[in-house]
């Protein structure tokens, strides 16, 4: 379902946000640190700071509705992974140090942009959950005419 | 931790992307980037509406949103729980918006494929902190690393003091320019004023910049100078850069191509703040002063009514000076014996320059250069040609003003800044022809060089 294009932009430099809802359908959501599709595709791993993790789960948990909306800074390239929560656990010593270079590559694309590090400098990224989930719709979100349109 | 509304002014200047979220009345949830939160009042904000999204969608079915936006001087993260109210099409949040839309857009020279739908209203329900976007410092930490508040009043008293001084519009124009550096901080500043052509405004003065830029024109509606002249209010743009970035992705979803390249006024390479104030007397577009900041944010909301204040100041002082100068003019033209000034000014061996007008085309070039057309281009053509043909090199404003030929209009001719740009021109392009003020209302032809002059259709 993710070709290895969009795989190559999704964990490379871009800013994650994971969205969610509760049973009264009020929409909720986090920043998230870093993904990793899955070999095949089918399959996207989010990784959230357990801080934020913890505010998400109950949604995931009761209802299983998750969106996932990923954007370049430096060219405002973004897109939508709409899926279904399939397990939850903690993100593993072994993950860190790609979950960190990814959260780096995205800091060093802010800066091009002229956001200071100084900014977020004490957003926290670690210890993270990872969040597995099905994938079932993907939408860009590039702005333009054609955003919010299906991606091949 | 919670906060009021008004203290997260700082993350409504669009420095940090925001992000929203909503959901569809079937429970499928959407998370969306934002290109701009705007405060309303202190229990509302506006989200800009430009395409219609699934986020518009979900907020026609499900009222109910939550937008996660970063301070751009802490770093802390606020998760701000909204209730849709209503849609603005028109009024003061809409063109507030609207404008600053309109001028990023044209800045990238995209103006009219970047436009504003409307203005959505909502109710802010709650403002919490994000846990995982936590501050890095203090607002005042961050804030004692930033230029000082800009419009205080001890700095507008030193810049009316400089622009008292002023005894010419080319010193006045100066002293405000110098004056916002040395009072506020402002190193690149420019003011335009209309040109003869309608719908142009033209470059008189600019400071801080490696090119002069006397003499550069945009038009109305172009660029922050030209949309602060058609909307004859003042823009204030922060986070220009994530704006304009903005403004090309939609611009290359919508066409595959890149855009013109923007017209060639002087400005920044990478600015982050851009400022324009309509300087406007009894509803008269007299000028544009724009300025820019490498500095996000630099220019700051308390700002907004100092920055109006301030314009209405200038242009009142740029009028009265140019009306003050046509007042004290000399009536009569000098006298002939004034010929052998230009003769003795120019040295024996300097290279002789050759002076081209175009005569269909109403500009000048010199040795094949572009060097200024229009009105100042028929005013230097008629100096040079009357010094070739009379060995004359006094002049006055007022029989410039009585010349048929140049067709200046009898009432609000601008003159004085006509006069003005093409003396920055010539101090740029050809430094050999000085125009020295000798009085009030009387200048001098000063030629360094021999000119050959040659006139085209």
């Amino acid at each position: 379902m993710i070709d290895a294009e969009l795989r190559a932009f999704l964990e490379d430099a871009v800013g994650i946000h994971l969205g969610t809802r509760n049973q009264e359908l009020e929409p909720n959501g986090v920043r998230a640190v870093a993904a990793a599709v899955e070999e095949g595709g089918s399959h996207l791993v989010v990784y959230v700071a357990r801080v934020a993790a913890e505010r998400v789960l109950h949604d995931l948990e009761a209802n299983g509705q998750v969106a996932v909306s990923f954007g370049r800074p430096v060219d405002e390239r973004a897109c939508q992974v709409k899926g279904v929560f399939e397990g939850a656990r903690d993100a593993r010593e072994d993950e860190k140090a790609r979950v960190m270079a990814q959260w780096d590559s995205f800091r060093d694309n802010l800066e091009q942009i002229g956001i200071v590090r100084l900014t977020y400098g004490a957003w926290v990224t670690w210890p993270c959950v990872a969040i597995r989930l099905k994938v079932t719709a993907l939408f860009n979100q590039t702005p333009g005419p054609g955003t919010g349109g299906p991606l091949p | 931790m919670s906060a009021t509304l008004e203290s997260l002014a700082t993350c409504f200047q669009g420095l940090l992307p925001a992000q929203l979220f909503t959901c569809s009345a079937d429970g499928t949830p959407n998370a969306a980037y934002l290109s701009h939160v705007e405060y309303v009042d202190s229990h509302h904000v506006a989200l800009s509406y430009q395409f219609f999204n699934k986020s518009k969608r979900n907020i026609s079915e499900n009222p109910r949103a939550l937008v996660l936006v970063p301070d751009p001087d802490t770093g802390q993260g606020w998760r701000l729980r909204l209730r849709f109210c209503r849609s603005e099409t028109e009024g003061p949040l809409f063109e507030r918006m609207a404008l600053r839309i309109e001028a990023i857009a044209s800045y990238c020279g995209l103006k009219g494929i970047f436009k504003l739908r409307a203005a959505d209203v909502y109710e802010v329900l709650g403002v919490e902190p994000a846990t995982e976007e936590k501050a890095a410092c203090t607002v005042a930490e961050r804030r004692g690393a930033l230029p000082d508040p800009v419009f205080t009043l001890r700095a507008l008293q030193h810049l009316s003091e400089r622009i008292h001084r002023a005894d010419s519009l080319e010193a006045l124009v100066d002293s405000i320019l110098g004056g916002l550096e040395e009072s506020f901080g402002f190193r690149q500043s420019m003011i335009l004023v209309p040109a003869e052509e309608p719908g142009v405004l033209v470059t008189i003065a600019t400071r801080g910049y490696p090119e002069d830029g006397a003499g550069a024109e945009v038009r109305i509606g172009e660029g922050i100078a030209g949309v602060v002249a058609e909307a004859r209010k003042p823009i204030r743009i922060s986070g220009l850069m994530r704006g304009m970035l903005y403004a090309l992705a939609m611009h290359r979803q919508a066409t595959g191509e890149r855009p013109r390249p923007r017209i060639a006024l002087p400005g920044l390479p990478s600015p982050e703040s851009q400022l324009g104030v309509p300087l406007l007397v009894r509803g008269e577009l007299v000028g544009v002063l724009c300025l820019e900041s490498e500095t996000p944010y630099r220019f700051h909301e308390e700002d907004k009514k100092s920055i109006e204040l301030l314009g209405s100041y200038l242009a009142i002082a740029i009028q009265n000076m140019q009306l003050q100068e046509r007042a004290q003019e000399p009536l009569e033209t000098p006298p002939e014996a004034a010929a052998a000034r230009a003769a003795q000014a120019a040295p024996a061996g300097a290279a002789p320059r050759e002076v081209t007008w175009y005569a269909a085309d109403e500009c000048i070039l010199v040795d094949g250069e572009y060097l200024i057309r229009s009105l100042p281009a028929k005013i230097l053509w008629r100096l040079l040609t009357t010094h070739e043909k009379t060995g004359r090199a006094e002049f006055t404003n007022r029989e410039l003003r009585l010349d048929k030929s140049l067709n200046l209009p009898e009432w609000k001719d601008n003159l004085e800044s006509r006069l003005l740009l093409l003396r920055r021109r010539l101090e740029q392009k050809c430094p050999e022809i000085r125009l020295v003020p000798v009085c009030r209302g009387r200048f001098a032809l000063e030629l360094a060089c021999e000119l050959r002059l040659e006139m085209r259709p």
